[in-house]
C-alpha cells in the first residue's frame, strides 16, 4: 500500500505542477459553473435578471397579483409590453423569454384548467432555460395562491367554481364523475370543520389555524419549493462543473500513463520491485483523489460563495466517490487506447465528450430525443449528475442513490477491467 | 554475477541477438560496444528481464529470473534514453525512485545525497528538471538507477549526446562505482571509453558477439601494428640496425612492439625533432574484425 502512495503522491505532484492540465481540471469547469450559473440567473453575481415580458391578456386582481409576485422574484427582471415589440426582442435576443397570461388566467387562478392559460415565448436557442423559468412561473403561482387563498371565502369560492365548471365534468364517465363529486363534498367538510374552529377570532387565515399555514406551505414546498427543485442556477452548474472536473481528470491521467510510456519512466516503474496492480493502484488511486479534492474545492467555493446548497452531505459524498470511480474506471480504459500521447488524448477527449453530451452535460436530458435516451442509460455522465445532485438539491434517499451510483460502479468496473486486459497484453 | 548463454531474440524476421553467451564477475565492468543496431540494448533488456527472449538463458546474481522482485531490488538500470520526470526537481525524481525500492527515513535521505553527489548535481538538487541541460539529464538518468544501491548495475550509453566535460564527469562516477566493488554493464559505441573503463569488451555486430576480451588483449589480437613515425633534425647515418623505412628525415617503423623498438631508439643516442606513436586502438580492432568503421 505504501508504494500506491508513493506512486500517486508523484502522480497528483505532477498534475499540480502541469499547468493546462491544471486549467482542465479546475478552472475551466469552474468557469462553466460560473458563466452558465451567471447567464441563467442573469447579470452579475447577484441573482436579479433573467430578463422576461409579460402580457397581460387577462387583466383581473389575481394576473395583477401574479405580475407583482413575478416582479418581486430576484432571478427574474419583470418589464411589461405588446405581445408584438416582446416577441420582436425575444427573437433579437434582448429578452430571455416573454410570457402571455391568457384571459381565464385569473378565473381559474392559473390552475386546473384544460387549455393552458399561460403561454410562454422562448428564443429556442435558450431552451435551456425553460425548465428554470417554468419553476419560477409555477412558484409564482402558488405564492399568489397561498397569500389569496388563505381565506375560507376564496376557498368556498374556489371550490364552487370548480364545481359549476362543465370542462372538467363533461369528459369523465359516470364513475369519475360521482367520485369527484363526493370528494368535492368532503372538502366543503372539512372546509367548514376548520371554518367553525376558526370561528371565535374570525377572519383569521386558515394558515394561520392550521398551525403556522401547514396546509398550503406543505402542498408548496413538496411541488416547488427548495426541497425538489434547484433553489439558484448554480445548483444547476456545479453539479455539471464537477463532472467537467472529473472528465478533465479522466483525460489528464489517461494521457499522464501514456506519457509515462513515452519518457520511459513505465520502463522505469516496471524495472522497480512493484506489481502491475502498484502501478495501476497508484494511477488510479491519484487520479480519485484528483477527482474528489477538486470536487471538494469547487463544492465550497459553490456552497460559501453562490449559495449552492448541500441537502445531505452524506448522500453527496457517495455520489462524488462514485463518480470518481467511474471516471478512475473510464481512465485505465482510455489509456490503453493509443501508443502516443496525442492519440490517447484525442481518443479521450472525444469519448468523453459523447459522454457528457449524451448524459445530459450539455443537451438536457429532457430535450434529448427517445434513441439518445437510451443510450444516456449507459453515459457515466448522466449518473455522475444525477448522483451529484442526489447530495445538491435533489435530496435523494439512499435508496434512490442505489441506482445511479450501481451504474456508475458497473461502469467504472468494467472500463477497469477492459483497460487492465489491454494493458497486460501490451506489455508482454 | 551475470551470465548469458545462448541469448536469440528476433523481431519478426530481424535476429537482433544472435547465440550471445558470456560471464561477467563479480566487480567486473563490462563493455558491449558496437555499432547503432548491434543489439546492445536488446541484450540489456533481456538481462534486466524486460523482454523474454526467444532462446538461451539468463542468470544475474544467482538467479535466472531477473523478473523476479528480489532480483530486481538488486539490478540497477539506466536507460539509454532519459527517462525522468521533467516536472520534478532531481532531490524528487531520486526520493521516488529511493521510495519505489522500498527506501524510507534517514537511509533514503543518505542515498539520494550520495546519488546527487554521484551525478555531481548537488547545487541542483531543487532544480526541476526540465530546466537542465542534456548531460544533466544524462547524470541524474543514471544517478536514479543506483538510488537504491544495487550490486549489477547496466548503463546504456550513457554518454550519448554530452559535452567532454559532463562526460568526464561520467566516468569518474563509473570508477567510483568500481571502486566500490559494483558490477557495471556499459554499452557505448566510444572506443574511448571502453578502453578507459571497461576489464574486458564484447566487440558486436549485427546481434553477434565477434571477439570478448581485455582492451589490451583484443588489440594484440586484432589491432595488427603500431606505427613509430620519428623526425629527425639530421637523419643518422646508419639505420640498418632499425626495422622501418626512411623517407627524408623521417622514419617509419611498423611493429608488433612498438615499445621495445622506442627503447632501442632512445639506446642508440638519436635526437629527434618529433616522435610519435600511433598505438592501434578498438577502432582498428572494430575495423578489422569487420571490415567496417564503428561510426559512419
Ligand atoms: N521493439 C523492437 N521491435 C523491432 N525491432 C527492434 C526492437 N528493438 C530493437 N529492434 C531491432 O533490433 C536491433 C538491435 O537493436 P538494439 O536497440 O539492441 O541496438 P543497439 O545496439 O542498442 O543500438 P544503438 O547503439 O543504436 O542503441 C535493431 O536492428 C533494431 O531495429
Ligand atoms: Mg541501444
Amino acid at each position: 500500500m505504501g508504494k500506491i502512495f508513493t506512486l500517486a503522491g508523484k502522480d497528483l505532484k505532477l498534475l499540480l505542477r502541469d499547468k493546462a492540465s491544471l486549467f482542465w481540471v479546475m478552472a475551466f469547469p469552474l468557469a462553466i459553473a460560473l458563466f452558465f450559473g451567471a447567464i441563467f440567473s442573469g447579470s452579475g453575481g447577484s441573482l436579479s435578471g433573467m430578463k422576461i415580458a409579460v402580457i397581460d391578456e387577462d387583466n383581473t386582481d389575481f394576473s395583477a397579483a401574479y405580475i407583482t409576485e413575478l416582479e418581486g422574484q430576484s432571478a427574474l427582471r419583470v418589464s411589461q409590453m405588446t405581445r408584438d415589440s416582446a416577441f420582436q426582442k425575444v427573437r433579437t435576443g434582448k429578452l430571455s423569454a416573454f410570457i402571455v397570461l391568457r384571459e381565464n388566467f385569473g378565473e381559474y387562478r392559473g390552475m386546473f384548467s384544460a387549455d393552458p392559460l399561460i403561454e410562454i415565448g422562448l428564443d429556442p436557442a435558450r431552451r435551456m432555460e425553460a425548465g428554470y423559468l417554468q419553476g419560477l412561473l409555477t412558484r409564482a403561482n402558488f405564492t399568489v395562491l397561498q397569500k389569496q387563498f388563505a381565506s375560507f371565502e376564496l376557498f368556498h369560492t374556489e371550490l364552487d367554481r370548480i364545481e359549476s365548471d362543465t370542462s372538467i365534468w363533461n369528459d369523465l364517465t359516470a364513475e369519475q364523475n360521482q367520485l369527484g363529486k363526493d370528494l368535492l363534498s368532503d372538502l366543503r367538510g372539512i372546509v367548514n370543520n376548520l371554518e367553525q374552529e376558526a370561528a371565535p377570532d374570525s377572519g383569521d387565515t386558515i394558515a394561520a389555524k392550521t398551525g403556522g399555514g401547514d396546509l398550503f406551505a406543505v402542498d408548496i414546498t413538496a411541488v416547488t419549493d427548495d426541497q425538489v427543485m434547484p433553489r439558484t442556477p448554480f445548483e444547476v452548474t456545479f453539479p455539471s462543473a464537477l463532472l467537467w472536473a472529473m472528465i478533465g481528470c479522466a483525460a489528464t491521467f489517461a494521457v499522464s500513463i501514456v506519457k509515462e510510456r513515452t519518457a520511459g519512466t513505465y520502463l522505469r516503474l516496471r524495472l522497480a520491485p512493484l506489481t502491475r496492480t502498484h502501478i495501476l493502484g497508484g494511477k488510479g488511486l491519484a487520479c480519485f483523489v484528483a477527482c474528489v479534492s477538486i470536487s471538494i474545492i469547487l463544492l465550497l467555493i459553490g456552497n460559501l460563495i453562490l449559495g449552492v446548497r448541500i441537502v445531505n452531505l452524506l448522500i453527496l459524498a457517495i455520489g462524488v466517490f462514485s463518480a470518481s470511480f467511474c471516471f478512475v474506471g473510464l481512465t485505465m480504459c482510455m489509456s490503453v487506447m493509443g501508443k502516443t500521447e496525442e492519440s490517447v488524448g484525442g481518443a479521450a477527449w472525444g469519448i468523453l465528450m459523447v459522454a457528457a453530451m449524451t448524459g445530459g452535460g450539455m443537451i438536457p436530458v429532457l430535450f434529448m430525443p427517445s434513441w439518445l435516451l437510451t443510450i444516456s442509460h449507459f453515459s457515466p455522465a448522466k449518473w455522475s449528475i444525477l448522483a451529484i445532485e442526489g447530495g445538491i438539491w435533489r435530496d435523494f434517499t439512499m435508496s434512490e442513490m442505489l441506482l445511479p451510483v450501481g451504474m456508475l460502479i458497473g461502469i467504472g468496473v468494467l472500463c477497469f477491467g477492459v483497460g487492465i486486459g489491454l494493458l497486460s497484453r501490451s506489455d508482454a | 554475477m551475470v551470465a548469458v548463454k545462448n541469448l536469440r531474440k528476433t523481431f519478426n524476421s530481424l535476429v537482433a541477438v544472435d547465440d550471445v553467451s558470456f560471464t561477467i564477475d563479480s566487480g567486473e565492468v563490462f563493455g558491449l560496444l558496437g555499432p547503432n543496431g548491434a543489439g546492445k540494448t536488446t541484450i540489456i533488456n533481456m538481462i534486466v528481464g524486460l523482454l523474454k527472449p526467444d532462446n538461451g538463458a539468463i542468470n544475474v546474481d544467482g538467479s535466472d529470473d531477473p523478473t523476479r522482485i528480489d532480483v530486481r531490488m538488486r539490478i540497477g538500470n539506466a536507460p539509454q534514453a532519459v527517462a525522468l520526470y521533467e516536472s520534478l526537481t532531481a532531490r524528487e525524481n531520486l526520493t521516488f525512485f529511493g521510495k519505489v525500492y522500498g527506501l524510507s527515513g534517514r537511509r533514503l535521505k543518505e542515498r539520494v545525497d550520495w546519488a546527487l553527489s554521484f551525478a555531481r548535481l548537488e547545487d541542483r538538487a531543487k532544480d526541476r528538471v526540465d530546466t537542465f541541460s542534456g548531460g544533466m539529464k544524462r547524470r541524474l538518468n543514471m544517478a536514479g538507477a543506483v538510488v537504491h544501491d544495487p550490486p549489477v548495475i547496466l548503463f546504456d550509453e550513457p554518454t550519448v549526446g554530452v559535452d567532454p566535460q559532463s562526460r568526464n564527469l561520467i566516468f569518474d562516477s563509473i570508477e567510483d562505482l568500481k571502486r566500490q566493488g559494483r558490477t557495471i554493464v556499459y554499452t557505448t559505441h566510444y572506443m574511448e571509453e571502453a578502453q578507459r573503463l571497461c576489464d574486458r569488451v564484447a566487440v558486436m555486430d549485427r546481434g553477434k558477439i565477434l571477439d570478448l576480451n581485455t582492451v589490451d588483449n583484443l588489440i594484440e589480437k586484432h589491432g595488427g601494428k603500431a606505427v613509430i613515425i620519428a623526425i629527425f633534425d639530421t637523419p643518422p647515418q646508419d639505420l640498418s640496425q632499425f626495422p622501418g623505412t626512411i623517407e627524408g628525415n623521417t622514419l617509419r617503423i611498423e611493429t608488433m612492439q612498438p615499445t621495445q623498438d622506442l627503447v632501442n631508439l632512445a639506446q642508440a643516442g638519436l635526437k629527434f625533432r618529433q616522435l610519435r606513436v600511433d598505438r592501434p586502438d578498438l577502432e582498428t580492432v572494430f575495423l578489422n574484425l569487420t571490415g567496417r568503421s564503428l561510426r559512419d
